[in-house]
């Protein structure tokens, strides 16, 4: 069976196939055999020619977090928004620009308002989270479109904070 | 001794905390926010008291809660843990006139040590050595340019109440200076309620070098030597660890001494740490006083072989400090690691969230000072420390490696933590050679991206993945069914058979 993950953004192909308790693996040009044992909802060891992965899964329901060995790989399902996309600024329509929240916190401070010019990397709006204030800055040279939240409100990563117009 | 202390903090210091509590006989009582009502030092107190919705002004900061929450369960001492209430004179000299003992310095003391000019003041008057700064809070917005054009630029706007890099702001030119000012003042509002900021001379590189000083009410004052704290982001430490490799046992013995006498001078009792900055040709400049409990004492308990927090409740409950300078040694060497709810591949921003995932690394050596469980949401209104890895080890070398394996072994899955980066701090070449100062992030791991992944544990993770889906859909079907009401894409059958293999 074919299984497509995004990973970082990237999708990665492997193809799984179960024989008498053992998976054959193939991922590109890489093919393997993996004596794999569940030890619990939450923790397979696999054994591959000889060598013992412990391997942590984590769940939501965007995400599976495994960590192998002492590194973590975040998947998510193909056609799911990419990782961190609420890092990035949003094109929308109309060559508008949606600002969003870069993590959950209170707003403390929206230092523009609708129709005023902003300069490339001037800060538009500061939000704590944390006891650590953080500033959102403009990505562009433009002016503001509309400002959705105001001081003192409690957002979300994925709330769009205000609208930016490219000059 | 007391029968019974209440802890006004939360996480991972109110655990540590509580631990104390129960090895001396003496019941812990929690307090909790609305945010921390699931929060691991509730589980583990005898009791606990609510005190208020999430922000930490209306729970945590909140004195006359707190005081009530004291009456209410008969508790005769309260542990402040670091941050919130810890170095705040008023809540100190509240409980005082209440009867009720406060464990850390008198409130005269920590009015004393706890306003950073007054603090340099006294320590210039005893003849220690002081960073150049300003030496009153001025009221007019024009001296504090007049000031920092006459100290030279950098400076550094800080905080009067604070600590933890808490309204710190470095300045490199004069136009920078009035944002600096304000977003310092915010900032110092919010985490200490008082918006005082002064600005000193910002010296370039030097070394955070911190002595730890344990005082009775009678003034008996032992050091319990240094911890070197040079790695920081932000102005906050991040590792940390004892002994420093700067110093040798003359400079050692100086520092110590040295500590000791701006303790005495501010007429210091219980435990407290006086801070240093160590520049390129080992001067040493006072820093502040830390009135409290530090984050990073457990390097010092597991060197000294001495329990800090003990000794606190032991000082607070006027016993006689029974160590005395010569019976302390410093044995083998330990290293800090603090783990933040935080993406250090992005700024460090702060990383909320719900821990889908938890495995702590175990091993000889290997400390874990921890207040989260797989589940618990960590909320967005506090500081981001999760917990607290340290290691014992013979040598630096050792604790370095015991350290790298440790963080290899400790998953904290669902949200971004500094494992990952720590990981790379401990790892290179010149934090391995001891070549540390407060710059060290900035300059070497400016720009980190995160880890370096390794095609071919992708593949395995790809691998595991996927036999992870098939497992899933395997199961028995009432299980799956019960299981959907909750679950997305993850448990859903069919959402992974692309090719149609099968």
């Amino acid at each position: 069976m074919e299984f497509e993950f995004l990973a970082d953004g990237s999708a990665k192909k492997v193809v799984v196939e179960e024989k008498n308790g053992r998976f054959k693996v193939r991922h590109g040009d890489r093919e393997f055999e993996a004596d794999a044992r569940r030890i619990s909802d939450n923790e397979l060891v696999l054994v591959i020619d000889g060598r013992s992965y412990d391997v942590l899964i984590a769940r939501d329901k965007e995400r599976k977090i495994l960590f192998v060995n002492g590194r973590e790989y975040v998947f998510r399902a193909p056609g799911e928004e990419s990782g961190r996309s609420w890092t990035d600024d949003h094109k929308g329509p109309g060559g508008g620009l949606k600002i969003k929240a870069p993590m959950p916190g209170k707003v403390i401070k929206v230092l523009v308002a609708e129709g005023e010019a902003v300069r490339k990397n001037q800060t538009l709006i500061i939000v704590e989270a944390m006891k650590m204030e953080n500033e959102i800055k403009a990505s562009l040279e433009g002016s503001v479109k509309k400002v959705h939240v105001a001081a003192g409100e409690l957002v979300d990563p994925e709330r769009v904070l205000l609208e930016l117009e490219a000059k | 001794m007391f029968k019974k202390i209440l802890i006004a903090n939360r996480g991972e210091i109110a655990v540590r905390v509580i631990r104390a509590c129960r090895e001396m006989g003496i019941s812990p009582v929690a307090v909790y926010s609305e945010a921390d009502r699931a929060g691991l030092h509730v589980a583990l107190a005898d009791e606990a008291v609510a005190i208020g919705p999430a922000p930490a002004a209306e729970s945590y900061l909140d004195m006359d809660r707190i005081v009530k929450a004291v009456r209410d369960t008969g508790a005769e001492a309260v542990h402040p843990g670091y941050g919130f209430l810890a170095e705040n004179a008023d809540f100190a000299r509240r409980l005082e006139k209440e009867g009720i003992v406060f464990i850390g310095p008198r409130s005269d003391a920590l009015e004393l040590v706890g306003d950073k000019v007054r603090a340099r003041q006294t320590m210039e008057k005893a003849g220690i050595p002081v960073i150049p700064g300003m030496k009153s809070i001025p009221s007019d917005a024009a001296e504090y340019a007049k000031a920092a054009k006459s100290l030279g630029y950098p400076v550094i706007v800080k905080a009067s109440a604070g600590g933890g890099g808490k309204g710190m702001r470095i300045v490199h030119a004069e136009a920078d200076l009035g944002p600096a000012l304000e977003a310092g003042r915010r900032e110092a509002k919010s985490a200490f309620g008082d918006e005082s900021v002064y600005l000193e001379k910002y010296l370039e590189e030097p070394r955070h070098v911190e002595f730890q000083v344990l005082a009775d009410n009678e003034g008996r004052t032992v050091h319990l030597f240094e911890r070197e704290c040079s790695i920081q982001r932000r102005h906050q430490k991040i590792v940390e660890e004892t002994p420093s490799p700067a110093l040798d046992e003359a400079l050692r013995r100086k520092m110590g001494e040295t500590a000791k006498k701006a303790m005495r001078a501010a007429g210091y009792n219980n435990a407290g740490t006086v801070e240093f900055l160590l520049d390129k040709d080992r001067n040493f400049y006072f820093l502040e006083v830390n009135a409290r409990l530090q984050v990073e004492h457990p390097v010092t308990e597991l060197v000294t072989g001495v329990d800090l927090v003990r000794q606190q409740i032991l000082a607070a409950a006027s016993e006689p400090l029974a160590l005395s300078q010569e019976s302390l040694k410093q044995r083998g060497h330990a290293i800090e690691c603090r783990i933040y709810a935080e993406d250090p591949a992005a700024n460090f921003l702060p990383s909320p969230g719900r821990i889908l995932l938890l495995r702590e690394p175990k091993g000889p050596g290997v400390r874990l000072d921890s207040g989260i469980y797989s589940g618990w949401e960590v909320p967005i209104f506090y500081d981001p420390i999760l917990a607290k890895l340290v290691v014992w080890a013979e040598d630096r070398e050792l604790a370095c490696r015991r350290m790298g394996a440790a963080l290899n072994e400790y998953a904290v899955l669902g949200i971004h933590t500094t494992i990952g980066f720590l990981k790379d701090v401990i790892c290179h070449p010149e934090y391995r050679a001891g070549r540390t100062n407060t710059a060290f992030i900035p300059k070497y791991f400016d720009g980190w991206a995160g880890e370096d992944k390794g095609e071919e544990t992708m593949a395995v993770a790809l691998a595991a993945a996927a036999i992870d889906d098939l497992a899933l859909q395997a199961r028995p079907r009432g299980v799956t069914r019960a299981k959907e009401e909750e679950a997305g894409p993850w448990q859903t059958l069919g959402r992974w058979r692309m090719g149609g293999a099968d």
